[in-house]
């Protein structure tokens, strides 16, 4: 009923044998390249095998993931719980904030400087308020996932050196209060998408190339917010470079809006990877002819693969953060 | 659920360090202009630490502030990575470092339970299963559905020690934190704690309460500028701490060596070998009570025997006067005569000194009183200590106070 803990992520066959919950940490080396990590296993329940048969089959990092949903969900639950908690129209605010940001921007660009929205795809003329509000979306979920991260991070610092859990777990709760927001956003858009009569199967998009684009903003989110707690600069750097790249990302004009005389700056508005999603959703909901099987695998794919990467970048740069914070 | 032979919590040769940087969070600047080789010192707040204890058992971390107590049950917990060497828990672990740790003061009572249970390691069934006994334990009542921001502190940490002890732990790791509410609910932190042992539990306390940790522990370690200096019974260990913590208060000021070679005088028939400050059950103190009986034995060797001996002693204040001086002749208890080895005890009953610190001279002189066998000054150091309540002003309490009053006295007239 004992497993000594020398090693990374306990081999399967260790933990089978363990009753209750094992802590698993590694004897340090002279470097820090072998941190400590705690695995936990249940095993004298079904639902405990379960997840037992799942370690087996999954990389560690996974696997804790997946162990750590409940703590994940009651971090999610209290900043759920607490955003708007001394507001009197509460969630309504999460509404209120960006629409009243679009119709600014809405009225500022389409009347004073006059811009384009290109064809809706119904074929019914254009809506530039839409197609602002549709990378808005987009480019709020990217911004806040990254700002939230970081800020998240910090302020866990405290409880990071009173208990020991691992520090990712109130940053993804964090992004999933995001996500509601986003949610929240998007299904009115698309009451005002279906109002105007602009709808198509290529809707069917929409939900994998949110999860992609979420997956990937986390994935920097989470690499900022780890630079972040040891360099206090960068939260600083992100608020700039932010600021420069919203006007870089189609979301104000259409890559077509800008000059043939300009072929870096169109190359780059097109191919920057904050672009990527922002384009395909306009495909997806405004023009209706896109992005494509294709391009939506890959843009989940990539967001998956990048966010693991980022999340275990970040479980090994994280594990003595709370002395630093 | 008991194995004896077996360790629960197993540290093998544990080192944990820190960082000492002026600001310890770093900026980008740093990063670039300075480059990583950024100078840091650091120091190693435990380190070749060994231990083992024993499932079943309840262990005790003793030492004085800053001695690695609270880091070493951090290594534990597993909130800090050990530098060095392994830590192997077996078992579930719970740490109560900080009652209510995670507690969000906009959310009630009922919603931090739950954040609370999950941060430290339950499952939702858990919560769910538990949650109604860790709100009767609370005695909270109705307040649980209100904002913990409108609680008391006391109602704060009772809410944090009552999801704590549900976590039904193998090991649970208390900080110093039992020492929160009322006398009830402290009583019921102990009754649990007892309760919790009986079924077999492992409990590591860090607790300054020494006379707690005697009685409540099996096995203690007491820990020293990060190293452990004693392992063993609790009760040993304890004394041994507070035997080192009493003498750690007048070592800077003991002579020892060749330098009081110079106070010492005489023509050696007799040599007086020690001189001690006895407590009242004739062990060696390192200080006195003011108020309290004041023994202090001259131990001697005659290496001739020496008829009708003189022995004096004398105790000076630190700052320079002579409190007192007496000696066997003055006081009427004379020595008939001194062969071989004996000793001979000093009593001042109670003890009028004034808190300080004093210097004890001794001499032994031949019975014409003139000519010294042995003098030396500054033998020991007598530290007095306060008693409770209030003491008098000065080197020496007298036995003096005033007489009742007269008040309303008409004034002389003046001529």
């Amino acid at each position: 009923m004992r497993a000594a803990r020398t090693s990374s992520h306990g081999s399967g066959d260790d933990l089978g044998a363990v009753s209750g919950t094992l802590r698993v940490s590694r004897t340090e080396g002279k470097g820090p390249s072998t941190p400590s990590r705690i695995v936990c296993a249940v095993a004298t329940d079904l639902g405990a095998r379960r997840a037992n048969a799942l370690h087996r089959a999954t990389p560690g990092l996974i696997h804790e993931l997946i162990a750590k949903r409940g703590l994940i969900s009651a971090f999610a639950q209290r900043d759920f719980r607490t955003r708007y908690r001394t507001s009197a129209v509460g969630w309504t605010w999460s509404l209120i904030q960006p629409l009243a940001n679009l119709a600014v921007f809405a009225v500022v660009f389409s009347v004073v400087f006059t811009a384009r929205a290109p064809e809706l795809g119904n074929g019914e003329g254009s809506s530039y308020a839409l197609y602002l509000f549709t990378g808005f979306v987009a480019w709020n979920t990217f911004a806040q996932l990254l700002n939230l991260s970081m800020a998240s991070l910090r302020e866990s610092g405290s409880l990071l050196r009173k208990v020991a859990f691992p520090a990712w777990a109130p940053v993804l709760g964090s992004a999933l209060v995001q996500m509601v927001q986003v949610c929240l956003e998007l299904s009115v858009m698309v009451v005002w998408y279906v109002v105007i009569g602009n709808v198509g199967w290529t809707w069917l998009y929409v939900p994998f190339l949110l999860l992609a684009l979420a997956l990937f903003s986390q994935a920097v989110g989470l690499l900022l917010s780890t630079a972040n707690a040891r360099y206090g600069d960068v939260q600083y750097i992100v608020g700039v470079v932010l600021s420069a790249l919203y006007f870089l990302t189609p979301v104000l004009y259409p890559v077509s809006a800008i000059p043939a005389s300009a072929p870096w700056l169109k190359a780059f508005v097109e191919y920057q990877p904050v672009s990527w999603y922002v384009r395909s959703l306009h495909a997806a909901l405004y023009t209706l002819d896109g992005p494509g099987v294709l391009v939506t695998g890959f843009l989940l794919v990539f967001g998956v693969v990048a966010f693991l990467g980022a999340l275990w970048v970040f479980d090994r740069t994280t594990e003595d953060v709370g002395e630093i914070l | 659920m008991s194995h004896p032979g077996e360790a629960a919590v197993e540290l093998r040769g544990v080192g944990k360090r820190f960082r000492r940087h002026q600001d310890r969070r770093g900026t980008l600047k740093e990063l670039i202009v300075r480059g990583r080789a950024k100078q840091t010192q650091d120091f190693w707040a435990v380190r070749n630490i060994d231990l083992r204890i024993p499932k079943g058992s309840v262990y005790g971390l003793v030492g004085h502030n800053g001695s690695g107590k609270s880091t070493l049950l951090k290594v534990m917990a597993g909130i800090y990575r050990p530098n060095e060497g392994s830590v192997a828990v077996d078992g579930r672990l719970a740490a109560l470092i900080e009652l209510g740790a995670g507690f969000h003061p906009e959310l009630t009572g009922r919603e931090n339970v739950r954040l609370n249970g999950s941060i430290l390691g339950l499952s939702r069934r858990e919560i769910d299963g538990a949650i109604g006994e860790i709100i009767d334990f609370s005695g909270l009542g109705d307040f649980i559905d209100e904002p913990v921001k409108n609680y008391s502190s006391g109602m704060y940490v009772r809410l944090g020690f009552s999801v704590a002890v549900h976590m039904k732990p193998d090991v649970l790791l208390v900080d110093e934190v039992i020492a929160v509410g009322d006398e009830d609910f402290q009583r019921k932190c102990f009754d649990h704690l007892y309760k919790l042992r009986k079924a077999g539990r492992t409990i590591v306390i860090v607790s300054h309460a020494t006379t707690l940790i005697a009685s409540l522990c099996d096995e203690v370690a007491w820990l020293d500028h990060g190293s452990a200096r004693g392992i063993g019974r609790a009760q040993a260990v304890v004394d041994d701490y507070l035997t080192s913590v009493n003498s750690g208060e007048d070592a800077p000021l003991r002579k020892d060596g060749p330098e009081y070679a110079a106070h010492r005088t005489g023509s050696g028939e007799v040599r007086i070998s020690s001189v001690e400050v006895l407590g009242a059950d004739g062990a060696p103190v390192a200080a006195c009570v003011s108020g309290e009986p004041l023994r202090i034995r001259l131990a001697y060797h005659a290496n001739e025997r020496v008829v009708d001996p003189v022995f004096a002693l004398a105790i000076r204040h630190e700052s320079g006067p002579v409190v007192t001086a007496v000696s066997t002749r003055i006081t009427g208890d004379d020595v008939p005569e001194v062969d071989g080895a004996g000793r001979l005890d000093y009593l001042q009953s109670p003890c009028r000194l004034n808190p300080g610190t004093y210097q004890i001279d001794v001499s032994v002189l031949e019975s014409s009183g003139t000519h010294a066998l042995d003098a030396w000054t500054s033998a020991a150091d007598l530290v007095v200590r306060q008693a409770r309540g209030l003491h008098r002003g000065g080197l020496i309490s007298l036995d003096d106070g005033f007489e009742a009053p007269v008040t309303h006295v008409e004034p002389a007239a003046r001529d």
